[in-house]
């Protein structure tokens, strides 16, 4: 049983990074209806950012977070200005999806150039602290990182929801030409999505830094996974990217716990596929 | 054979999450015939125009051809029981030729051309007759409006329909523009394609229709020749305004 | 009319010598390059832009973005080699096997996805990939993740096993006119009006009676049979085949040469093999050893810039160019289209009479 519980407080909290992820993501196809391929390799930048943070300016990971969510705001802004946002005039769907992979690509082997391929880790005083509630043993920096993105996500439902730029994003999502007609900025709003998506994969990776390896592709796993997230929680919906993230998380270790840890990709991934093909024939069957 | 009606439409009604966009509308078009369909922007129209298409079916009611009831076929049978549309929002193939947006038609519905000879050649037969002959190897993006909407037509009739069915093929056309379709669809009528449209060009529909139906709400609220339903005071009140009937457009 | 039917002929002539005559270059190549690196950068131009076209029938012409190719290669490998290793069979047959066994299982997983639109199939390519090669890692009967290799032997033809690197040059040059002849003439069919109707317009599709799932279903078989295929030869040439065959990256790798190229065009895919992949292997050949992942580095840069500035590709680019003026006119002597057209139609109205 305290396996059992143990497991799922894991799952719980790895499953926050994919909500996390799938919620930039979401942002982002809801704006622009693209699907941004690069969005783990982002995340593998905020771990770097952490990084070098850390070791040039002698900050502590955490305190990198919202210096590394300043940084990869500018980073996604400026791709979308001189990238993505003239690409979106061709109006090619092949050409965007293969601009983001371009991207991703591009980061991924940067990092390789430059850091080479070793693992790094940032050490801490407290990055092998345990905290015993009652049969489970909780990581310290997981714990923050999990608690440090749920208000992160809380964050961003809120500013979704009731600022005025926020309000903008939905109405883009929803209408983009009705959108224009009554006055919103859509190349503005798609800056700052992008941006936005981008800050929130970036600083998912600099909270992964506490417990996790940083190498040149830490990024994939977690952004195959964000874009499970995505389809099983709904094509731009934010609520359901953060419950599938969260189903996810402790989907996967349970498959680890229960049958064995090197099935868990191959049952993350057949789940995804089942998922999506029984509720397109249910659509199928309603129409 | 002139009693049985082309298209019967049997009380349709259309609901989406709760909202009524057609509500128990009935009526027929008679083979041979143009039959117009007017009413104020939200009646309805296109909405019964995508059902009668197959494009999503009914809530309630039924839809027959030729006495064969089609309300559950889809929308890519139709050329198969040789009716074809157009859209309000032209749909061009935007990065293929003229040309090849016709020979695309060709090669499909009842009498799908066997070989890429038979598609080009009858593909050019068609463009001659809608006058964008010359534009044959002009990218459709490239076009303006009314090469678009005659192109539009174009792509239906290559697939030879019996019927055809023109959703708003004028807005957006100037006066010698829209004399010169409403002359192209006469000839196609005459060709002997029974036509149904909706426009909101009265001039049009006046010279065009023998019969007119008026949607207002979702709900028919006048049938008849142009000139019953003009007078028609109800019409003339929710449609037309008081006066200047054809400012519509 | 007469002189119009002899400019045709003249033009039809000049093209085919021109055509022929690059035929014959990369006939001869073998037989005046010597290098088995060089060679090697052929043959994988040769299997790498067949793939590509395998995937330029789903992405070009069809508008359903795949980045699972490199999984359906490695099926094809993988069941190609396994019946080869287990039971024995012909190589040959063994292909044949396999193509149609990728071609089923692509078009049973992917019928649903079709249905509804958006980037869903796309997202089923990438899970569908990576599930496969996750089952390969944990499957004793696939080899798990050290792989399978075929058998060395004597040279043969019946074998597909060759010492040289010439046979597969050949094979492989065979392969891709094969594919390329193949991709010409649905691109001209019914399916082929069928697939870029689609790729424009769902609902114009529907309107002119094309059923628009069932042309997309029929395009990832065939384009999944080709990938299958070019897995068999794959395996064949290397002779031996592991999971890494089929991460993501290769997918994504078996894209470029035709988004590169020019998506569009049938052709995209060879120009943009013939040009990103010795680049890619040059760059690899001569700097990766000092600083790993400079090669794909330079992939990325470079296909970000075409997409950004060129995004119709280097053919895109090429077909409104004073280059192609030049060629057409100047070289080829190509007449003005409405004489083609004038002497095409004659010609056609004479063979039915």
């Amino acid at each position: 049983m305290s396996i059992f519980l143990q497991a799922c407080v894991n799952g719980l909290l790895i499953g926050g990074f994919y909500s996390l992820m799938g919620m930039g993501q979401n942002v982002i196809f809801g704006v622009m209806k693209i699907v941004n391929f690069c969005h783990g390799e982002m995340l593998m930048v905020g771990m770097y950012l952490t990084l070098l943070l850390s070791t040039h300016l002698g900050l502590d990971p955490y305190a990198c977070v919202p210096l590394v969510a300043i940084l990869m705001f500018l980073l996604g802004a400026l791709i979308q200005h001189t990238l993505i946002t003239p690409s979106l005039r061709t109006n090619s769907f092949t050409n965007l999806l293969f601009l983001t992979v371009g991207m991703g690509m591009l980061l991924s082997n940067l990092a390789l150039v430059l850091f080479g391929s070793e693992y790094r880790t940032i050490p801490t005083s407290y990055s092998q602290t345990y905290i015993t509630l009652g049969p489970v043993n909780l990581s310290l920096p997981r714990l923050i990182s999990f608690g440090v993105l749920i208000v992160i996500s809380i964050a961003l439902f809120a500013f979704l929801k009731y600022t005025t730029t926020g309000k903008q994003i939905r109405a883009v999502s929803q209408n983009p030409v009705g959108a224009e007609v009554v006055g919103i900025n859509a190349k503005r709003i798609y800056i700052l999505t992008y941006g936005l998506g981008t800050a929130l994969a970036g600083v998912a990776g600099a909270l992964l830094t506490g417990f996790y390896t940083i190498f040149p592709t830490a990024g994939s796993a977690f952004g195959f996974r964000a874009l499970i997230v995505v389809v099983v929680g709904g094509l731009g919906s934010i609520p359901g990217a953060f419950f599938a993230g969260i189903f996810l998380g402790i989907l996967e270790t349970m498959v680890a716990l229960f049958i064995s840890p090197s099935y868990s990709d191959l049952i993350v991934f057949v789940t995804f596929i089942v998922i999506l093909v029984v509720r397109q024939l249910i659509i199928i069957r309603r129409k | 054979m002139a009693n049985t009606p082309i298209i019967e439409v049997q009380h349709i009604t259309k609901r989406f999450k709760g909202l009524t966009a057609v509500k128990d509308v009935s009526f027929s078009i008679r083979e041979g015939g143009i039959t117009g369909m007017i009413g104020p922007n939200g009646a309805g129209k296109s909405t019964t125009f995508n059902m009668i298409c197959g494009y999503y079916p009914p809530t309630e009611g039924r839809i027959f051809f030729r006495g064969q009831d089609i309300t559950s076929k889809k929308a890519y049978d139709y050329t198969n029981m040789k009716i074809a549309r157009t859209f309000q929002i032209m749909k061009p193939l935007k990065n293929l030729s003229v040309l090849e947006n016709v020979v695309a038609s060709c090669y499909f519905g009842h009498a799908a051309a066997k070989n890429e000879h038979e598609a080009r050649e009858r593909a050019i037969d068609i463009l001659q007759f809608t006058g964008l002959y010359e534009k044959r190897h002009i990218l459709s993006k490239d076009m303006g409006t009314p090469d678009q909407k005659r192109l539009e037509m174009a792509r239906a009739l290559a697939t030879k329909p019996e019927l055809l069915f023109l959703d708003e093929n004028m807005a957006g056309l100037n006066p010698a523009e829209t004399e010169a379709a409403i002359e192209l669809i006469r000839q196609i009528n005459q060709s002997g394609v029974t036509i149904f449209l909706i426009e909101h060009i009265m001039q049009a529909v006046v010279s065009l229709c023998e019969s007119v139906i008026v949607l207002h709400h979702g709900e028919k609220i006048a049938e008849g020749t142009p000139g019953q339903v003009m007078n028609d005071p109800y019409v003339m009140e929710v449609y037309l305004g008081t006066k200047g009937g054809a400012a519509y457009a | 009319m007469n002189n119009n039917v002899k400019a045709v002929r003249a033009y039809r002539r000049n093209l085919s010598i021109a055509l022929g005559l690059i035929l014959l270059v990369f006939v001869l190549i073998p037989v005046f390059v010597k290098s088995p690196y060089v060679l090697n950068v052929f043959v994988l131009i040769f299997y790498m832009s067949t793939l590509s076209m395998a995937w330029n029938l789903l992405g070009g012409m069809t508008g359903q973005n795949s980045l699972g190719h490199a999984a359906y290669m490695g099926l094809g490998a993988y069941a190609s080699c396994l019946l080869i290793t287990k039971a024995g069979a012909n190589p040959w047959l063994s292909a044949l096997f396999a193509m149609v066994a990728v071609g089923l299982v692509a078009g049973v997983i992917f019928y649903p996805c079709f249905i509804l639109r958006g980037p869903y199939f796309t997202l089923v390519s990438i899970a569908f990939g990576e599930a496969m090669r996750q089952f390969i890692i944990n499957s004793s009967f696939f080899g798990r993740a050290s792989g399978v290799g075929l058998p060395f032997g004597k040279d043969s033809l019946l074998d597909f096993r060759f010492m040289s690197k010439v046979p597969y040059y050949y094979v492989g040059l065979v392969m891709l006119l094969g594919i390329y002849l193949l991709m010409k003439k649905i691109e001209r069919s019914r399916m082929g009006y069928a697939l870029r109707t689609i790729r424009e317009d769902e609902d114009a599709a529907a309107a002119i009676g094309i059923n628009p799932t069932k042309y997309k279903v029929m395009a990832v078989v065939v384009s999944a049979m080709v990938a299958a295929l070019v897995g068999f030869f794959y395996a064949s040439y290397i002779r031996y085949i592991d999971p890494e065959l089929m991460v993501q990256a290769k997918s994504t790798e078996s894209v470029l040469p035709a988004v590169v190229g020019g998506a569009a065009y049938v052709e995209g895919p060879l120009v943009g093999g013939l040009i990103m992949i010795p680049l890619s292997e040059f760059l690899r050949a001569h700097f990766s050893a000092m600083l790993p992942g400079i090669n794909m580095l330079m992939y990325a840069v470079v296909l970000i810039t075409v997409i950004r500035f060129r995004p119709t590709g280097i053919l895109g680019w090429y077909m409104h160019s004073k280059a192609k003026d030049f060629i057409d006119v100047k070289v080829l002597k190509k007449p003005p289209i409405e004489v083609l057209e004038a002497v095409e139609l004659e010609k056609n109205r004479g063979k039915e009479a």
